[in-house]
C-alpha cells in the first residue's frame, strides 16, 4: 500500500493534517465545540507535546520488536534478507529512538524542571538506546555474514526477553515524575493515561498511526537501497 | 531563551515537532547519500561496459 | 548421557582452571584493588546505604566482567571450540559451562560481599537474611546473562570492551533490582517486603537460562 504514489500522497497529508491540528487546535477551560481542546493547568500548552513525542517512542518499540522478530526468522531459515530487515529495522529505530529521547528531555525540562530525571520512561529509552548502541557495536566486530546475522539475532531476542523485566523492576525502585506514575498528583495525569477528551484522542491515534506509517515508508525505501547495495 | 519558551509554551511544541523534522531530514540526507554511491558505481560499470 | 557429558565439561574447566589459576588470580587482585580505591576515596566522608550498596553492585558487576568471559575466549583461544564442537551435544556444553560460571560467581561475589561488611564501616547489614539471599540470587542471575553472552562476544574480535558494552543493558534490571534490596538490607526492613525483589530475581534467572539453552545452539555451530 506505501509502495503507491497514492498512498505516499495520502500519507504526506495525513501526517500535515496532524501537526496542524496538533499545533492549531485552540485551548480553552470549558471546551465546546469539535476543535476546542481543554485547558489543563499545570500542563496548559505543553499538553500538546505528547501529539508528537509519543509517537516517537512508540515507533522505536515497533522497530525494536520487528528487529527482533525478523531474527528469530533468520535463525529459523538462515535466509540472510531477514538479517538484513533486521539491520534496517534496528537502524531506523535508533534513529526515533534518538528523537524521542531528545523531544522527552525538552518536556521534562519545562514540566519538571531538568532535562533528565531518571523516572521510569526516561530510564526505559535510555534502555533501547543502549541495546541499539550494543547491538551495532557487536555487529560491526564480527565477520562473516552468517556469523554476525546469527548472533546478533541472538543479542537482540535476549534483549527483547530482559527489557520488560523493568516494567516490574522499575516501579519498585522510584517514584516516577512522569504522568500517571506514583506519586504524580495534579494536574498532569489526565493527559497520558489516555484520559484525553475524544477529539485529543483522535488527533493522538491518527498521529500514532501516520509515523507508523512513515516508519513502514522508510523502511521500504531503505530495504531497497540496501538491497541494490547487495547486487554491488 | 528559557524564559521565553517558559511563558511562550505553544513554541515548546514547535520546537519539538521542528526536532522530527530535522531528524527525518537528516536521515533523508543520509539515504540519498548511499543511494548516490550506488548511482554512481552502477554508471560508472555502464560506461566500462 | 547428557548430564554425563556436562559434567566433564565442568570438570575440565575446574581442572585448567586450579592449574593456571588465571581467573582467581586475577580476579581477587582487581577486587582488592577496587575495595581500596573505594575505602580510600570515602575516607572520613559519610555515605548514604543506597550509595554503599549501589558501590557493591558496582564493584561485583565488574570484576563479573573482567572474569567470566574466560569460559569461552579460553576454547576459542586455545582453538579447543571444534574438538568440544565434535565431541559433545552443544546443551551439554552449555549446562557445563553454566555450572562453572556459576559456581565461580557465587563464590566470588561471597568473597566481595563479606570483604565489603569487614572493610566498609558504614555498611551496615541490619537484616542479614535479605542481605545474603540477594547476593546469591543476583550471583545466579549475574551468571546466567554472562554464560550466554560469553558465548556471544567469544566469536567476536574486540572481546574485552564490547562484553560489559552488551552485558549492561542486560544486565540492568538484575542490577537495580539487587541494589534495592540491598538497600532494604540496610535498613533493617523485615524479610517479606524484599519477596518481591526475589521473584523478580528468580523470574529473570529462569527467563535467561530458559531463553540461552534455545540460542545456545545457534550461537555455538559455526
Amino acid at each position: 500500500m506505501i509502495r503507491s504514489t497514492t498512498g505516499k500522497a495520502l500519507l504526506s497529508i495525513w501526517l500535515t493534517l496532524v501537526i496542524v491540528a496538533g499545533l492549531a487546535m485552540p485551548m480553552v477551560p470549558v471546551p465546546r465545540t469539535w476543535y476546542e481542546l481543554p485547558w489543563i493547568p499545570g500542563l496548559e500548552q505543553k499538553a500538546r507535546i505528547i501529539l508528537f513525542h509519543v509517537p516517537m517512542a512508540w515507533v522505536t518499540l515497533v522497530a525494536f520488536i520487528s528487529a527482533m522478530v525478523y531474527g528469530i526468522q533468520f535463525l529459523k531459515t538462515k535466509n540472510l534478507d531477514y538479517d538484513l530487515k533486521s539491520v534496517n529495522a534496528a537502524g531506523l529505530g535508533t534513529v526515533f529512538c534518538i528523537l524521542a529521547t531528545v523531544t522527552g528531555s525538552i518536556w521534562a525540562k519545562f514540566n519538571w524542571g531538568s532535562f533528565w530525571n531518571w523516572d521510569p520512561r526516561e530510564t526505559s529509552i535510555f534502555i533501547l538506546l543502549l541495546i541499539y548502541g550494543a547491538y551495532f557495536a557487536l555487529r560491526s566486530s564480527i565477520e562473516g555474514a552468517e556469523k554476525r546475522a546469527a548472533l546478533s539475532a541472538a543479542y537482540s531476542i535476549i534483549a527483547g526477553v530482559t527489557a520488560p523485566f523493568f516494567i516490574f523492576v522499575m516501579p519498585r525502585i522510584m517514584s516516577g515524575l512522569h504522568p500517571g506514575a506514583k506519586g504524580d498528583e495534579g494536574g498532569a495525569a489526565p493527559v497520558a493515561q489516555l484520559h484525553m477528551p475524544p477529539n485529543m484522542l483522535v488527533v493522538f491515534f491518527a498521529s500514532l498511526l501516520g509515523f507508523t506509517m512513515l516508519y513502514v515508508w522508510l523502511f521500504s525505501v531503505r530495504m531497497r537501497i540496501s538491497k541494490l547495495e547487495e547486487h554491488h | 531563551m528559557y524564559d521565553f519558551l517558559a511563558s511562550n509554551q505553544l513554541y515548546i511544541v514547535m520546537c519539538i515537532v521542528l526536532i522530527n523534522w530535522f531528524g527525518l531530514l537528516a536521515y533523508l540526507f543520509r539515504i540519498d547519500g548511499r543511494l548516490r554511491k550506488l548511482e554512481q558505481s552502477t554508471y560508472a560499470k555502464d560506461e566500462k561496459a | 548421557m547428557m548430564m554425563r557429558s556436562a559434567y566433564e565439561v565442568f570438570r575440565k574447566d575446574v581442572h585448567s582452571e586450579f592449574r593456571t589459576r588465571y581467573a582467581m588470580n586475577a580476579l581477587i587482585m582487581f577486587v582488592i584493588v577496587a575495595l581500596s580505591i573505594i575505602l580510600f576515596s570515602i575516607g572520613d566522608e559519610s555515605v548514604t546505604p543506597g550509595v554503599l550498596s549501589g558501590i557493591l553492585w558496582v564493584i561485583i558487576f565488574f570484576s563479573g566482567m573482567s572474569g567470566l568471559s574466560r569460559s569461552f575466549v579460553s576454547e576459542e583461544e586455545r582453538g579447543t571450540v571444534l574438538t568440544l564442537q565434535l565431541l559433545t551435544e552443544p546443551s551439554a556444553v552449555y549446562a557445563g559451562k553454566l555450572l562453572f560460571n556459576l559456581i565461580l560467581t557465587v563464590s566470588l561475589n561471597l568473597f566481595i560481599a563479606v570483604m565489603y561488611v569487614l572493610l566498609v564501616q558504614q555498611f551496615v547489614v541490619q537484616s542479614p537474611a535479605i542481605f545474603w539471599v540477594t547476593i546469591l540470587l543476583g550471583s545466579a542471575g549475574i551468571a546466567a546473562a554472562a554464560t550466554i553472552l560469553a558465548a556471544i562476544i567469544a566469536k567476536a574480535n574486540t572481546k574485552g570492551t564490547l562484553y560489559p558494552v552488551l552485558a549492561f543493558p542486560i544486565m540492568l534490571p538484575l542490577l537495580l533490582t539487587v541494589m534495592n534490596a540491598t538497600r532494604l538490607a540496610t535498613e533493617g526492613a523485615p524479610f517479606s517486603e524484599a519477596a518481591g525483589e526475589f521473584q523478580v530475581l528468580v523470574a529473570y534467572t529462569v527467563v535467561v537460562i530458559a531463553v540461552s539453552v534455545i540460542l545456545f545452539d545457534f550461537v555455538w555451530k559455526d
